[in-house]
């Protein structure tokens, strides 16, 4: 943990702010008990009846946690606007919403790790199915844990408080109306909790901007410092270079293309798999996509709102170089400056961005460890209260073993750079692939994950360690994990069967993806399935 | 086929069209502007305004290119769900001998 400390003085009006919003959170779970423990439908996806708007702000709010301002903060403090580019992957909504989103709603599919039984067959499809289930079960463990350490460093650097505490209290009132309402108490909360953060951080950014002299004079002193780059989101240093401390067009193309066009595909990001709960709680095909589109737009909204109140903390205090003093530059704009009631104000929107990424990710994780695993695989014959239970305490297995990762964890930025990222470098092709291909089967998705877990930590961590690869730029590395596991998943694929054909027809039927189908396509034609919009034509004209 | 269509029978929305390209493509550059055009507003740049803009009008031309689409696909989707959904509970309880 940093050394670094704030030690903030709360008045009696900030410690009312805090307690206001933690009894307003405890409620939601009272209120939406009788709904969440209704069916195993309504404690995951609060029965697939939600207009757009719910899940929209959901997907905000998960996706507004407390290690976010850290990471964009330490991204835009090293690179200037142009590190707007690093949390842009969250443009992949932008395309998803018309594209996976509109695909995956219709496949109906609970989790990611269902689609994979209902895209795929046989062994291979059981196979993908208990890997992404259990792999999803741990990732949400993590995620709580990062977003928890992330917590607790915010705790001590405001009060002093011992880092377990931090990262244990605010994720135990978290867990609380998780475990009593399950998804609907996730939605609700998180409706309110995006309100509130989406207030705070708009006021904060906008309040550290005047601190700092306003927008003009952000960037005439950056240009007295001799930094006036900082303020161009286009500055880059050459188009392309293997010198990890430039950042080239090439970074810039990088982060441009796996966002956008990663948007086809479905699971190439770790955010899609929140989202693809998010997809199914909606009640209409429109309504997920609008909610994909809205929740993934007032992400990118928010990063520019945090990327240039960064400039002004840069302003501020132009030479720090330690990133866990810098990264936290956003939180020392709003602790240092607000005044005395409105600093309670601050933290309950902390505490509200901290709450909602918890919430999702206990829900989600319980979801895969009982949907995936306890019904699909343990009993399924389980009842609906059997697996509501089930679900209940697998969220309290996945709070636990986030508290004990959660302990362990030191540098956000680094974490969340390769996790979001590089870890998805090796399967983001085979992801598209999958959407848009009917020969991708099982076994070359399942290889290409095996491959691209094992050659990130290769690449990226242990090669350089040893001394057997220079320490590469992020692009060169993404690239260079998109090949290499392309040398594993492109003979599987061809030297084994495709997916049983009457079960491809299904599949196609029911969810009409976008792309190479044309032999299922064919075959669902042939059988009288579909009915392609042509022949409708030529039977209007005859 | 009019890029702004507003009646679509069920089996025309359930293709894939220019419409739905379209509708990916302004997304992304919505998204483009209007992250480059709020840091630009933030910092009181022209530069700023103008690409905010544009990625507003982008915003709405997408939507008059899509909606449309978008609710006749619902429309046709829901009277399937039901029996889809019972198909799903199926498979995840293993009996799905009796689909063939």
């Amino acid at each position: 943990m940093t050394e670094m400390q704030l030690l903030v003085r709360f008045t009696p009006l900030d410690w009312m702010w805090t307690a206001l919003f933690i009894i307003l959170m405890t409620l939601c779970g009272i209120l939406f008990y009788q709904l969440g423990k209704k069916s195993e439908s309504e404690f995951f996806l609060a029965g697939r009846g939600l207009p757009w708007w719910l899940p929209a702000a959901s997907v905000y709010s998960t996706h507004t946690a407390t290690d976010t301002p850290m990471w964009i903060g330490g991204v835009i403090y090293k690179w200037g606007l142009r590190g707007i580019w690093y949390p842009f992957f969250a443009a992949w909504c932008a395309v998803s919403a018309f594209i996976s989103t509109r695909i995956f709603r219709r496949s109906l599919a609970m989790s990611q790790a269902e689609w994979q039984n209902l895209r795929y067959s046989g062994l291979g499809a059981e196979l993908l199915r208990g890997w992404l289930s259990g792999w999803q079960t741990f990732m949400n463990m993590f995620v709580v844990a990062w977003v928890s350490a992330a917590m607790g460093k915010v705790c001590f650097y405001l009060f002093g408080w011992p880092p377990w505490f931090g990262i244990t209290f605010f994720t135990s009132i978290c867990a609380v109306y998780v475990l009593m309402a399950g998804y609907w108490g996730v939605i609700m909360a998180d409706f309110q909790q995006g309100v509130i953060a989406f207030i705070v951080i708009t006021l904060v950014s906008v309040w550290a901007i005047v601190e700092a002299g306003g927008p003009l004079a952000i960037v005439s002193k950056l240009d007295a410092l001799g930094q006036g780059w900082r303020a161009n989101p286009f500055h880059f240093d050459g188009f392309w270079g293997l010198d990890s401390n430039h950042f080239y067009v090439m970074d810039f193309l990088t982060l441009l293309v796996m966002a956008t066009v990663g948007g086809i595909g479905m699971g190439n990001f770790i955010d899609w798999y929140p989202e693809a709960q998010r997809i199914q709680s909606a009640r209409t095909v429109r309504d997920a996509a609008y909610s994909i589109w809205a929740g993934g737009l007032s992400t990118v909204f928010r990063n520019s709102f945090w990327a240039v109140s960064i400039l002004a903390f840069f302003v501020m205090f132009p030479a720090i170089e330690s990133e866990a003093q810098y990264e936290m530059g956003w939180f020392r704009m709003g602790f240092e400056h607000m005044p005395s009631g409105l600093l309670g104000m601050f933290f309950a929107g902390i505490i509200a961005i901290h709450l909602s990424t918890i919430a999702s990710h206990l829900n989600l994780g319980a979801l895969y460890a009982t949907r995936d695993l306890y019904h699909h695989y343990l009993n399924p014959e389980a009842t609906e209260r059997q697996l509501v239970r089930a679900g209940r305490w697998n969220t309290l297995f996945i709070l636990l073993g986030a508290f004990l990762l959660g302990l362990f964890m030191q540098s956000i930025t680094s974490w969340l750079i390769f996790a979001l990222w590089l870890q998805a470098a090796g399967i983001w092709v085979p992801s598209i692939l999958q959407v848009v291909w009917w020969r991708f089967n099982s076994w070359a998705y399942l290889s290409s994950w095996i491959a691209n877990l094992m050659m990130s930590w290769l690449v990226v961590w242990v090669l350089p360690a040893l001394g057997v690869l220079p320490e590469l730029p992020n692009w060169v590395n993404f690239w260079l994990l998109a090949g290499l596991v392309a040398l594993v998943y492109i003979p599987v694929t061809f030297l084994t069967a495709p997916d049983d054909r009457d079960h491809l027809v299904r599949y196609y039927v029911m969810a009409r993806p976008l792309g190479w189908w044309e032999p299922v396509r064919a075959e669902a034609i042939r059988r009288g399935l579909i009915t392609p919009s042509g022949d409708l034509r030529l039977e209007a004209e005859r | 086929m009019s890029l702004f269509r507003k009646n679509w029978t069920a089996i025309e929305a359930e293709e894939w069209t220019p419409h739905d390209l379209w509708a990916a493509v302004l997304s992304a550059v919505a998204y483009f502007l209007i992250a480059v055009g709020v840091a630009g507003v933030l910092l009181f740049q022209l530069w700023g305004f103008v690409t905010l803009a544009a990625g507003i009008v982008c915003t709405v031309v997408m939507l008059r290119i899509i909606d449309p689409k978008l609710r006749a696909i619902s429309t046709e989707f829901e009277t399937k769900e039901a029996h889809y959904l019972e198909r799903l509970n199926r498979v995840t309880r293993w009996e799905t001998n009796d689909e063939r």
